[in-house]
Formats: structure tokens, sequence, C-alpha cells
């Protein structure tokens, strides 16, 4: 059932999911009782520095307390997903926390804490352009993850000028 | 939250027959006259006639029942709670984000108000292709006039706000003609969250007009229970299943025994019951020819404010690239000008890092044209199919193939030309190839170049229309000229699946206008009075 619905993600990206999908039983998902679990705020935390870098805070101890709010509102917008697309993003999630998924999906060597900044944001550049449906999709579905769950919170708003609903 | 008086909660206290959710558990077994499926745009209609000629009627609804006490012009609470699949519903290849609502009202609750009949243009193709002579102008016109008196449809007298200005601005020194868009409002703020619910009651949706007054003299409704499937036999539908939208587990299914059943819950869900339900289909059309005016956008910049989330969306359009070409040439395309509230441009705006954030932080200078393409009306542009996932979900498949993409092309080209003969300062097509460029020029060869393929140039939908087409003959269609089901008696399809192919305009009022009139025949083929919507 895994695997089917896998493969369904992905055409045009035969070479790699024949690899990742026969692999993901093995692997952690990337959501747990409908949040992410460890493998998923391990990509989220690093896709998410990588994707609205240059909208987070500089100071360390300011952009780690953004990239917990980020979590937090991720896992309020996975709740809200259905369960296909819980199943989807979890699959996808544990296989870009993987070695081997990172680095066939996502062209990423090093590890994702290990990996700065401008590495990851060229691996996140490569799967954008690429020729493969898979990777553009995965690409696609971690910038408007990130950028929608980020920018629901007013607390980003003064960043963007925007003031905010009206009183009535 | 907004201290304006509610109608829903009041109706509520005064004891409308509400179940479901926090209303209430939904008995096993129910019986009615009518049972409708939805309560968005083709639903409500129905509700209200029927309910007038006197038959008794029951709605089944997938989504919750919010009202404007809880609309607080929030993104992070409207998409979960009003939007099919938390506003982020995608094509099967993931090439195409869908809006569509998902709450009582359905799509009227949180669309953006424009109004058109159903352009002349559109008609003549269904009496001609579909063999529909009764679908005529002339015809459907006292349908339309009642439906825009109902729901208060008529010019916005307000200025338009600096996106929209923009178009017709831009526009004019090219010599194309804008024109304004008729609303469903009455008493509108200008406040431009009416994607959000509005929370001052001054959209004249299903939600504050047809429901409510379906409510007060008798009809039933249940929210956050879905139609599963219809239980069939002999050409008749004997019952429909419904069970708790949540997936609770142990919770018990609910039949509901009816005369006559109206399917209306949305062109990808409405199909999908029929699916399955295992619907007789024998010309193969369940679920084909669904169609979705795909949308391309282009962003510019401009030295002033634009503030594209404040004022009424949508009040300027343009069919120049509609009416100057054959309908059943080249896909052509209707301008408009959407709102831009902060989670979907953040998540619309391409790219990633410094440049997105820098494009980010353009915001209150940024401007927005929507190109919405007309398909369905060319043999290269079949439109999607609505599938079923091994969990009964419906999953809409819609290849993009060159016949739309050169749409697409056309489409960005146009609209660039209109934003910088606005005065912008860069114009960006929102595709992942594309730059912010400086002029016209640079612009239009970096376009001439760009690949347009799917997950490349960024497509969305707001209108999904087909999937159960009317039509005069069966094999042509799924339902027949009076939208009973060709080969099921006792089952009619209200909503926007029924068109055979897209509008051609934002769909609210062809689905109000002409639903009107299948309705007011319904009521008459079962034996109700005479009923008109006003």
């Amino acid at each position: 059932m895994r695997r089917r619905s896998w493969l369904k993600l992905g055409i045009g990206g035969a070479a790699v999911l024949v690899m990742g999908g026969g692999a993901l039983a093995l692997m952690e998902p990337g959501l747990q009782q409908g949040r992410l679990g460890p493998s998923g705020r391990l990509v989220f935390t690093h896709t998410g520095r990588a994707l609205l870098d240059g909208s987070l805070p500089a100071q360390p101890g300011q952009l780690a307390v953004a990239l917990e709010g980020l979590l937090d509102r991720i896992d309020a917008l996975v709740a809200a997903l259905p369960s296909h697309a819980q199943q989807e993003l979890s699959q996808l999630l544990a296989l870009l926390a993987s070695g081997v998924g990172r680095r066939a999906l996502a062209g990423l060597s090093p590890d994702w804490p290990a990996a700065s900044t401008a590495e990851i944001q060229e691996a996140l550049q490569a799967m954008r352009t690429s020729s493969l449906t898979l990777r553009r999709q995965a690409y696609q579905a971690l910038h408007d993850i990130a950028g929608a769950a980020y920018f629901s919170d007013r607390s980003t708003w003064p960043l963007l000028g925007y003031p905010g609903p009206m009183t009535i | 939250m907004s201290r304006l008086p509610d109608p829903i909660r009041d109706g509520l206290a005064r004891g409308w027959r509400v179940a479901g959710g926090p209303h209430g558990p939904v008995p096993e077994r129910l019986s009615c006259d009518v049972a409708i499926v939805g309560s968005g745009a083709g639903a409500g209609i129905t509700a209200e006639i029927l309910t007038k000629a006197g038959l008794e009627v029951l709605l089944i609804e997938e989504g919750p029942l919010r009202s404007s006490s809880d609309f607080n012009q929030l993104e992070s609470e409207a998409y979960p709670t009003l939007y099919q699949e938390s506003a982020a519903r995608k094509t099967r290849d993931k090439a195409i984000t869908i809006l569509q609502g998902r709450c009582v009202g359905g799509s009227t609750t949180v669309n953006w108000t424009s109004s058109f009949r159903t352009p002349a243009a559109t008609l003549d193709f269904w009496q001609s292709r579909f063999q529909l002579p009764e679908f005529g102008s002339d015809a459907l016109a006292p349908y339309f006039e009642q439906a825009q008196r109902r729901l208060s449809i008529g010019p916005w007298q307000m200025p338009p706000n600096e996106n929209n200005d923009l178009l017709r601005r831009g526009a004019a020194r090219l010599g194309i003609a804008t024109s304004s868009i008729q609303r469903n409002v009455k008493g509108c703020w200008n406040l431009g969250s009416c994607g959000m619910g509005c929370p001052t009651n001054a959209k004249q949706s299903m939600l504050v007009t047809t429901i409510p007054w379906a409510l007060e003299h008798g009809a039933r409704l249940l929210v956050e229970t879905r139609a599963e499937r219809f239980e069939l036999a002999n050409g008749r539908v004997t019952a429909l299943v419904c069970a708790p939208a949540s997936d609770r587990a142990g919770a018990k299914p609910t039949r509901i025994l009816a005369r006559h059943y109206v399917l209306a819950g949305g062109a990808i869900n409405s199909p999908a019951v029929l699916l399955r339900s295992q619907a007789p289909d024998p010309h193969g059309r369940l679920g084909k020819r669904t169609f979705l005016h795909p949308v391309v956008l282009s962003a510019a910049h401009y030295d002033s404010q634009v503030r594209g989330w404040q004022g009424a969306p949508q009040s300027l359009y343009s069919d120049h690239f509609l009416e100057t070409q054959p309908i059943d040439g080249p896909i052509g395309y209707k301008l408009e000008a959407p709102p831009v509230h902060p989670v979907i441009f953040a998540s619309t705006v391409t790219g990633h890092g410094p440049s997105h954030a820098a494009l980010l932080r353009q915001f209150p200078n940024t401007h927005v044209l929507i190109a919405l393409m007309r398909d369905g009306f060319h043999e290269q542009s079949p439109g999607g199919s609505v599938q079923l996932r091994g969990d009964g979900s419906p999953e809409l498949d819609y290849p993009l193939n060159d016949f739309v993409m050169d749409g697409a092309r056309r489409a960005l080209l146009s609209m660039m030309e209109i934003q910088f003969a606005a005065g912008a300062r860069r114009v960006m097509p929102v595709h992942e190839l594309a730059q912010p460029y400086g002029s016209w020029d640079e612009g239009r060869r970096a376009l001439a170049a760009l690949p347009m393929q799917p997950l490349l140039a960024k497509v969305v939908s707001a209108h999904v229309m087909g999937g159960c087409g009317v039509a005069g003959e069966p094999r042509l269609g799924v339902i027949r000229p009076d939208g009973v089901h060709w080969q099921l008696d006792n089952l009619s399809v209200h909503d926007g699946s029924l068109f055979p192919t897209s509008v051609g305009a934002n769909p609210q009022l062809s689905i109000y206008g002409i639903v009107n009139r299948l309705a007011q025949a319904l009521a008459r083929r079962l034996g109700g009075g005479e009923a008109i919507l006003a």
C-alpha cells in the first residue's frame, strides 16, 4: 500500500523511485500521529533555514526560536491535511531524512545538520529545475509548506509590510 | 472576532434543525422528500426552491458550519476549516493547486464575489455541440434575473482598489478594454477578506441567503457528514449512505431515504460519489471532461504601494483575449486581478533564500494579475478526469498538455505587457525559471524562451467544472437537460459538474441561474407548488 501510493507520486522519476520505494518500508516515517516526527523535523529544520534564508532572523538564538515556531506551524498545517496527503508527505520526509534519499532526491552529500545553508540552497535549486517530475514535486511541496506555515503567523507580517486584519 | 450580529448563530439559537459535528449526533436512519448532497451554489438554490414548493429537504455537508463570528480575516484559520484539503488540493501530478470550498455555503462562502452570466458564446457552443436547444441566453435570462435579484448581484459602486485599477490603466494604454465585475454583496465594507469568509455578512453567499431561508422554513442540515455512496436498484437510488467526515473509528453510517436525490457537492466530489456508487456509465462520461479554467499568474513591482489585500478583490476584468479569437481555436483567457494575502503570496511566489525574501519584502508594492484559460472548447482541451484513490477519496488527473501551455505563454505575455504599460518597475511571470524583468523588451524575449511545462509554470484553479456533463443525448453526457441522471431516474445533478465545458467566466452565477431553472422543474415534477427564487 505504502509503496503503491509512493509510486503514484513519481511520474518520470522511475530510477529514484525503484530505489526509494523499496527502501521506504525500512525508513522512519516523516509524520507520526499526524505531526512531524524526528525525521520530519530534521528535514524541515534544515530545508526551512535554506528556503526562508533572508526572511528568518540572522542572530542564532532568534533563528532557533523562529525555526521552532516554523515547525509548530507546520504541525498545525499538516494536521489539517487529508490522510492521503499526510501519507505522501510522510514518505517524502522519510526519504529525504535518509542518507540514500537525501543524495538521490535532493542531490545533497553532507548530512542535513552538517550542510551549509548555501549547500542546501544549491540542492534545492537543482530539485526546482530538475528534469525529473518527482524532484520538482518534492521541491514545491517543501517550498509551499515552509512558506505558507512561516508567514501564517502575525509575528512575520512586519517583514511583509502587511498590517493584518481590520478591526470590525 | 466580529461583534456584528451573526444570523447563523441566531438561527441555531432559535432551533434550526442542524446535526453532525458539534451540533449533535446524526441518527442512523433519516427520511425526507429530497436529500441534497452539498450546501454550495447549486445546493443552496435547490434547497430554497424545493422548500418553498413545500417539499421536505435535507442537506448533507461534509464541511463545518462556520459563520461571521468565526471569520477573523486570518488565512491560518480559514484555509484549514473552510477549504477542501486545507486549500492545497492538487491534481494528480501536483502541477495545479485547486481552491474549493468545504463548509456550509461551499465555495460561495469563500469566493471573491465575481458574478457573470454564462457568456452567450459558451451557451451557443453547448447548444450546438451537446444538443442543448434549451440552453439559450434568452431562455435562461429570467432565471439569471431571479438569481441576481435574490442575491443582490449588481454593479460595484466603490472605486476599484489599486490592484484592479492597474489592470484598467495598463490595458487602456494598449487599447484593451476592461469592464466592471458585478458582485453579490449588500452593504459591503470593502475589506478584501472575501476569501476567508465574510465577517460582515455583506457577501450574499448561500451561507447567509438560501440556506438560512430553507432552515427557517423547516429544512434540515447535516454538517461534518460525508456522502459516501448511493445504493442503487433497478435504475433508481434507494438510499444515500453517509458517515461522519472525521473518519471516527466505530462511527455508525447514516442511511437516508428520499423520494429524490440531488447531487451538488462540487465538480470533483459529485462525480466521486457516483464513482463510489458504481453508478451506470454506459458511455464512459462520468468524471470525464472536468475543467479548471487553469490560471497562470504574473507579479509586478511598482514604485508606489498597491496593497493588494485591501478592498474588493476583483472588480475589473478584461475579456479581450476571449473575444478577439474563435472560441474553438487556440485557448483564450480572461484577465482579472486577485486579492493577495501573506500565506497565499509566500507559497505562490517562486524561489527560495535571499531572492525569495527580496520578493516578499516587495509585498505592499506587488501587483498580481491572473489569466483564466477557457478550457474544453477544442479537441486538444479535453480537461481532466476524476478518479478514486484506494481509500475512495477523489483525485483529479488533469494533464497540462502543449495546447494549454501554449495559452499559458500567451497569457503571461499579455499580462506582462499590461503591467509594464501600467508603469511596472519589474515584472515577474510566476514560473520557476523566470526572473524579475526590467523592461517589456527584456521580459518578452525571456518569456519566449521559458519552457512551458507543468511544475515549472505555476498553475492554479478556483473553478472546477464538469465531470457530470449535461447533454441532449445519453452518449454525450451524464445528465439530461432537466438535470436528471440519464440512467438513474430519481437523481439530479445541480452543481458546476453539469457544465459540458468550462464557462469562460467565474462560474457562481452560471450555477445559480441554471440550477434555478432545474430546481423549479424538479419541484413541479415532485408535485410541489410553484416556486421561484425572487
